[in-house]
């Protein structure tokens, strides 16, 4: 081999280790191994103790045959994620971004803006809000404006309709990433199809049905099974507003995996349950896959001197 | 001439009123915005109003109750002097006319606030910062559970893990990006569809092995665990956001400096990276302010007080004192908020530019 080939291919791993080796560290070891990880601890017994004493099928004979609380946690899960996913995650976004791309740009900015402000403000405090809005008592926000607008008695929304309200509260947050991705997908439509459109004489209703949704098309699936992921996977708020309560009232699946292995120490079976999710998961980003745009993504980098 | 003709020849009775049908059109536009306006402002008011009420517990609260008239009151003057300036907004062409009502208006409801609620305002909940064992005096010091440490104690561990870990991110997620932007290697389609899982990939569902593999390499409640496994986690996402900043820089720049004698790692250097600059910044600001909010992977991964971040913080505080003192919970609440809320505001339009992999058009 001439030394020049030497030398170069040596440059070429040099920048390969330099570039990427930090990255691939990082995710190898807190990303793949933990994955793994889930895969062998599934079929073991830790318990409190952290030890592993034996191989056994136990947690998934237990998952489907004796555990009952398992099957409320799967229809709260359910109504959770068809319900938010429905309302606002999609439908709510698709409105909000219709409307503030037809008023005034800067208005329109400052609509998404305040949209944003949950998603960006801290988890602790946005719960803390809803248990300000929520409070059972006439100091709840919520109350005041029951009992001295509506002249009604006060309504203790966490205790008797405690699924509306962590559907409110994740689909507040939840609109607004929708919000943005079809912003900019309404965006990048062509002006003309617009004006072309209006001198045909359709009104505003008939634009929307014939020029905007059909563009949408794209982003619409896609956020669909991105949100109903991540929906699927996240218990923040709902642990920080109800805790999963009253009882187990809303205690979604991923939250019940949580529970089972951080407050009850049964680690093996929590193991056991977000195995399930990490597959819906993987499953899940593969379908997501089809909807990126594969072709550019994979382009050919132009340069190749190392 | 010709138009003139035309609208001659078909008489005067079909003859269409331009100024009539110019005044038509203009009052539906004035209708149809008007009516998108008021139905942004109603649906955003249940956003807007929680913080503000927050905002207002805060600064008037004492223990053992709150002022709602304050909140009432306010909200009274300040809805009016918004629907005033947006009538004058969207009336007056002029923005000089339009800065002089807005001063004007800012005057008038700033003087009625004053007047009508200004000595109900307070600083006293914000004790907090100078006194650790404001909890012991609310509560009597035997009904009291933890022991709390100072608020700057866990201000400073948040400071720590937010700047580290975007310190990491923006390191490595540019390193990545522009390699995977700039250069073909074996296994680069492999490797940018394995990102694209990870991308996708709920992370959250990952948190008891990620707990347990801390425990294992003695990580678990140091800040330094949960700095490596938040940038771990968020990696394949900034990953992708730096590509996408990376291939909008034209290569022409770097071939000229490669011409120019440039090694490939000082065109990076000294040539990409400055053109990439919002996209550092998107990327530092958005990371900053997940690592400021994190908390679940903090709750789970920290225990001890003395490495309570400030997410723990206002959640142990609010757990202690929330049915006996709002105010100080609210303070610690707007203390909390307040650096990721500025950051926020002022880099906003930089986290606009960031988009990803590019979906489907």
């Amino acid at each position: 081999m001439p030394v020049f080939a030497r030398a170069q291919l040596r440059r070429q791993r040099i920048n390969f280790a330099l570039f990427l080796g930090p990255a691939l560290v990082l995710l190898f070891l807190f990303f793949v191994a933990p994955i793994v990880i889930d895969l062998f601890l599934a079929f073991t017994d830790m318990g409190r103790t952290l030890a592993v004493g034996k191989f056994t099928l136990e947690n998934f004979e237990r998952m489907f045959t004796r555990d009952t609380r398992l099957l409320g946690a799967l229809g709260v899960t359910f109504i959770f994620v068809l319900a938010t996913l429905g309302i606002f995650n999609v439908t709510f976004a698709l409105l909000l971004a219709l409307v503030t791309t037809a008023v005034p740009p800067r208005l329109g900015a400052f609509f998404r803006a305040v949209w944003l402000l949950p998603r960006m403000s801290p988890s602790v405090v946005y719960a803390l809000l809803w248990l300000w809005v929520a409070d059972p008592n006439e100091r709840g926000l919520l109350n005041q404006i029951v009992m001295h607008v509506f002249d009604m008695p006060p309504i203790d929304l966490r205790n008797n309709h405690p699924l509306l309200v962590i559907i409110l509260a994740n689909g507040f947050i939840g609109a607004s990433l929708g919000m943005l991705i079809f912003t900019s997908a309404i965006r990048s439509i062509p002006e003309h199809l617009f004006h072309a459109a209006r001198v045909d004489g359709a009104g505003s209703l008939a634009i929307v049905r014939y020029i905007t949704l059909p563009a949408l098309r794209w982003p619409i699936s896609y956020m669909t099974i991105h949100q109903t992921l991540s929906l699927l996977v996240s218990f923040e708020y709902i642990l920080l507003i109800t805790g999963g309560g009253p009882f187990y009232d809303t205690t979604v699946f991923s939250l019940y995996a949580y529970r089972r292995a951080f407050e009850s120490g049964e680690y093996a079976y929590g193991a056991a349950l977000s195995l399930i999710l990490v597959v819906i998961g993987v499953l899940a980003a593969l379908a997501l896959w089809r909807l990126m745009d594969m072709k550019q993504l994979l382009q050919q980098p132009r340069i190749e001197v190392h | 001439m010709a138009a003139d003709n035309l609208v001659a020849a078909r008489g005067a009775q079909a003859r269409p009123d331009w100024p009539a049908l110019a005044r038509r059109a203009w009052r539906r536009r004035f209708t149809g915005q008007s009516m998108l306006l008021a139905f942004l402002v109603v649906v955003s008011a249940p956003i807007v109003l929680p913080y503000f009420w927050m905002v207002v517990i805060a600064f008037t609260a004492r223990t053992g109750g709150v002022a709602s008239d304050v909140l009432w009151t306010a909200c009274a003057v300040i809805a009016p002097a918004v629907l005033i300036y947006s009538i004058v907004h969207m009336s007056v062409p002029a923005p000089r006319l339009r800065l002089a009502a807005g001063l004007v208006l800012l005057a008038i409801a700033g003087a009625l606030l004053a007047a009508l609620i200004g000595e109900r305002l307070h600083l006293d909940n914000f004790r907090f910062l100078t006194r650790a064992n404001f909890v012991e005096e609310i509560r009597s010091k035997a009904t009291s559970g933890a022991q709390f440490p100072s608020v700057w104690n866990a201000f400073f561990n948040s400071l720590l893990l937010a700047v580290s870990q975007t310190v990491i991110i923006l390191t490595v997620s540019s390193l990545a990006g522009y390699y995977i932007s700039r250069f073909a290697f074996r296994g680069r389609s492999v490797f940018l569809q394995g990102m694209l899982v990870l991308h996708a990939f709920p992370a959250m569902t990952l948190i008891i092995p990620i707990f347990l593999m801390l425990h294992w390499i003695g990580l678990l409640d140091t800040i330094v665990g949960v700095m490596l496994v938040l940038a771990a986690i968020e990696l394949p996402f900034y990953v992708f956001v730096m590509k996408g900043f990376f291939d909008g820089v034209p290569w022409d720049i770097e071939m000229s400096a490669m011409t120019d004698g440039a090694t490939r790692r000082q065109a990076f250097r000294l040539v990409v990276l400055p053109q990439v600059r919002f996209g550092l910044i998107a990327v530092a600001v958005f990371a900053f302010i997940r690592a400021w909010e994190e908390y679940i992977f903090v709750r789970t991964f920290l225990i001890e007080n003395k490495n309570w971040v400030m997410s723990l913080y206002l959640f142990w505080v609010s757990d202690d004192v929330m049915g006996v003192d709002y105010g100080i919970v609210a303070a610690v609440a707007v203390f909390y908020v307040l650096p990721s809320f500025l950051l926020y505001v002022f880099c906003q339009k930089y986290l606009t530019q960031m988009t990803i992999g590019g979906i489907k058009g």
